[in-house]
């Protein structure tokens, strides 16, 4: 990996541009130098969570990359926070990193794996980068002056018929009984409204993207983590997408839950029908708004307390270990 | 009649002039209606890129057969016979078409004497064309194609689609399938919405195995022997041989993983392909 030192150190943050185009410029260089490396694979929280030298690697040459530039900003990376480091979003420029988005893709060599580069200040997402590798396709949006693909343009569909929706959505890594009967009574209630379809690629950043670029109407999920969605929350919303809570309420990046979609419309259709299981913010922070997705056992399953209308009365910040 | 090899080459030549139309239809309007169920979609690209590959390659050989997607639908008897006969799916992932979702492909099969002898599927968005012959293995832009010889479901990445019906009884099974497999643990469970290139990723060696119900002839039969001839097994989802006109499919890249899935899946029952009564001809 060769980094170009002699660009402009960008001292006056006030044009983040030069910082989208370094992220640029370094997203393609670093991901495909390490495509090519052999690939040693080991599990995280479950066995179907998996991580390779490949994530830890590129992690550390993009922030070093950055650093070098940067020295005073902030970093949240997947295989940082991973190894001990607090991913808590202050006020400081800080890039949001996930090196290899679509892991088990990348183990397999399923054409979705991305990199994801988002750049938030004052806790405000100012750009978004997705680099889909085996596609070729650099997805980037600066706050305020539109998404786009390979230098294309990009627009949402503008859906707002949930019946003719294309959803995208992710299986996810937890495999306890909670989760995957969560993740299967969603795509039942999806499918029963009806909708045209689900597809589920393996990475929730191009997940993101198809919404972005019209290829989908939608993409909903919970478990993911900001790094994954930091940057094509932005991609989606500056192609004219929304982006909210699974409850349909305010987007909050450290919730570990999205709904991003062509219309409100759709966005509420979907709402209205998905359920979370509760997942432990990724700041780690208890939140107030976690009791709406606070869950009650009802014939034998679990049913979320915002769904079924219901007052709730147990205590803010519930966690449930997953398996 | 044609030697195969002058069959093979006509077959690429019109799979890769049907995709570029393909293509460019994608960015057109699109005229959608339905057939079987609300979710079962067909568009008049469907129909006129079937059109194109049949006349054309009825002009080269007029004694041959046709099983096309969209002439069953119109009441073309759905027969496999002794003579040649080509069976093509003209857009695989009709969906995915309506809604530019990157995954469509041109699929065009071959059988002589009931037996698959070729294979060509191209993939419009990518404009990567996958074939394989018979005993001459399978390839991908010319490059050579092999399964990733998995032999662990529980490091398997394994495809599926829902299929057209949508009922509740169906989709429970739908639904409990995927969910046994999950918890095989499987590395995951992926849905891109062609069967005919989730079929190719299987003999590319990006996913270990794909199982379905509800899949139709058009989609099997250029898979089917571009898998075996990449190293996989294909066969019926009871674990007995392939049944083209059934509608259902298990494949991989090993025996055991195919066995794994076979010995969990409950089946969801559809109308086969050669059911006389649908298509009778008046």
């Amino acid at each position: 990996f060769h980094f170009d030192s002699s660009r402009t150190v960008c001292t006056v943050m006030a044009d983040w541009g030069k910082c989208l185009d370094f992220g640029v410029s370094i997203a393609r260089q670093v991901v495909l130098d390490a495509f090519e490396a052999q690939k040693v694979v080991s599990l995280k929280t479950s066995p179907a969570d998996l991580v390779t030298e490949t994530d830890q690697g590129v992690e550390n040459l993009l922030i070093s990359a950055i650093k070098e530039k940067y020295p005073t900003h902030k970093f949240i990376g997947e295989e940082s926070v991973a190894a001990g480091a607090s991913p808590v979003l202050t006020d400081s420029p800080t890039w949001i990193i996930d090196p290899i988005d679509g892991t088990t893709n990348f183990v397999h060599r399923f054409p979705f794996v991305a990199i994801s580069i988002a750049f938030a200040v004052n806790k405000q997402t100012e750009f978004g980068i997705v680099y889909s590798c085996m596609e070729d396709k650099l997805y980037r949006a600066q706050r305020g002056k539109g998404a786009f693909c390979n230098d294309i343009p990009l627009r949402t569909s503008g859906l707002e018929d949930i019946t003719k929706a294309l959803v995208v959505t992710e299986i996810g890594t937890e495999r306890d009984d909670l989760s995957l009967s969560t993740l299967t009574s969603n795509i039942y209630r999806l499918l029963k409204i009806p909708i045209h379809g689900i597809r589920a690629v393996g990475t929730a950043a191009v997940d993101m993207c198809l919404v972005a670029s019209a290829g989908a109407d939608a993409y909903y999920h919970v478990g993911m983590h900001c790094w994954d969605i930091a940057a094509s929350a932005l991609i989606v919303s500056e192609a004219g997408g929304v982006v909210h809570d699974i409850s349909g309420g305010k987007f909050d990046l450290m919730s570990r839950r999205v709904i991003a979609a062509s219309s409100r419309t759709v966005a509420r259709g979907i709402a209205q029908v998905v359920e979370a299981f509760p997942c432990e913010r990724d700041d780690g922070l208890p939140d107030a708004d976690q009791a709406i997705g606070a869950l009650t056992q009802r014939d034998g399953h679990w049913v979320s307390n915002d769904f079924l209308k219901l007052p709730c009365d147990k205590p803010c910040g519930i966690v449930i270990e997953s398996v | 009649m044609g030697s195969v090899e002058e069959c093979m080459d006509a077959a690429v030549r019109v799979a890769r002039a049907a995709g570029q139309v393909v293509l460019e239809a994608v960015k057109q309007e699109k005229h959608v209606s339905t057939k079987s169920t609300p979710t079962d979609l067909v568009t008049e690209a469907d129909r006129l890129v079937e059109e194109l590959i049949i006349s054309t390659l009825r002009e080269s050989f007029p004694s041959h057969r046709f099983i096309g997607e969209e002439s069953c639908a119109a009441g073309e008897p759905c027969v496999l016979t002794d003579s040649p006969t080509w069976i093509i799916d003209p857009i695989d992932g009709t969906c995915n078409f309506v809604h530019s979702f990157p995954m469509v492909a041109v699929s065009i099969g071959f059988a002589v004497k009931k037996e698959l002898e070729f294979g060509v599927i191209y993939h419009c968005f990518e404009e990567t064309l996958y074939t394989a012959r018979k005993g001459h293995g399978a390839f991908c832009n010319g490059l050579r194609l092999q399964v990733s010889k998995e032999k662990d479901v529980s490091k398997a990445l394994i495809l599926t689609e829902i299929g057209a019906k949508r009922d509740p009884e169906t989709l429970a099974l739908f639904l409990g399938n995927m969910e046994k497999l999950l918890r095989a643990p499987a590395h995951g469970v992926r849905i891109i919405g062609s069967s005919t290139l989730a079929l190719c990723q299987v003999a590319a060696g990006a996913a270990d195995a794909y199982y379905q119900f509800g899949l139709h002839c058009w989609d099997m039969a250029a898979a089917a022997i571009i898998i075996r001839e990449a190293g996989g097994v294909v066969m019926d989802t009871s674990g007995g041989p392939l049944d083209l006109m059934s509608r259902r499919i298990v494949a991989a890249a090993s025996q055991e993983v195919a066995g794994f899935i076979v010995q969990q899946l409950k089946p969801i029952g559809y109308e086969r392909d050669d059911c006389g009564e649908r298509h009778a001809v008046r």
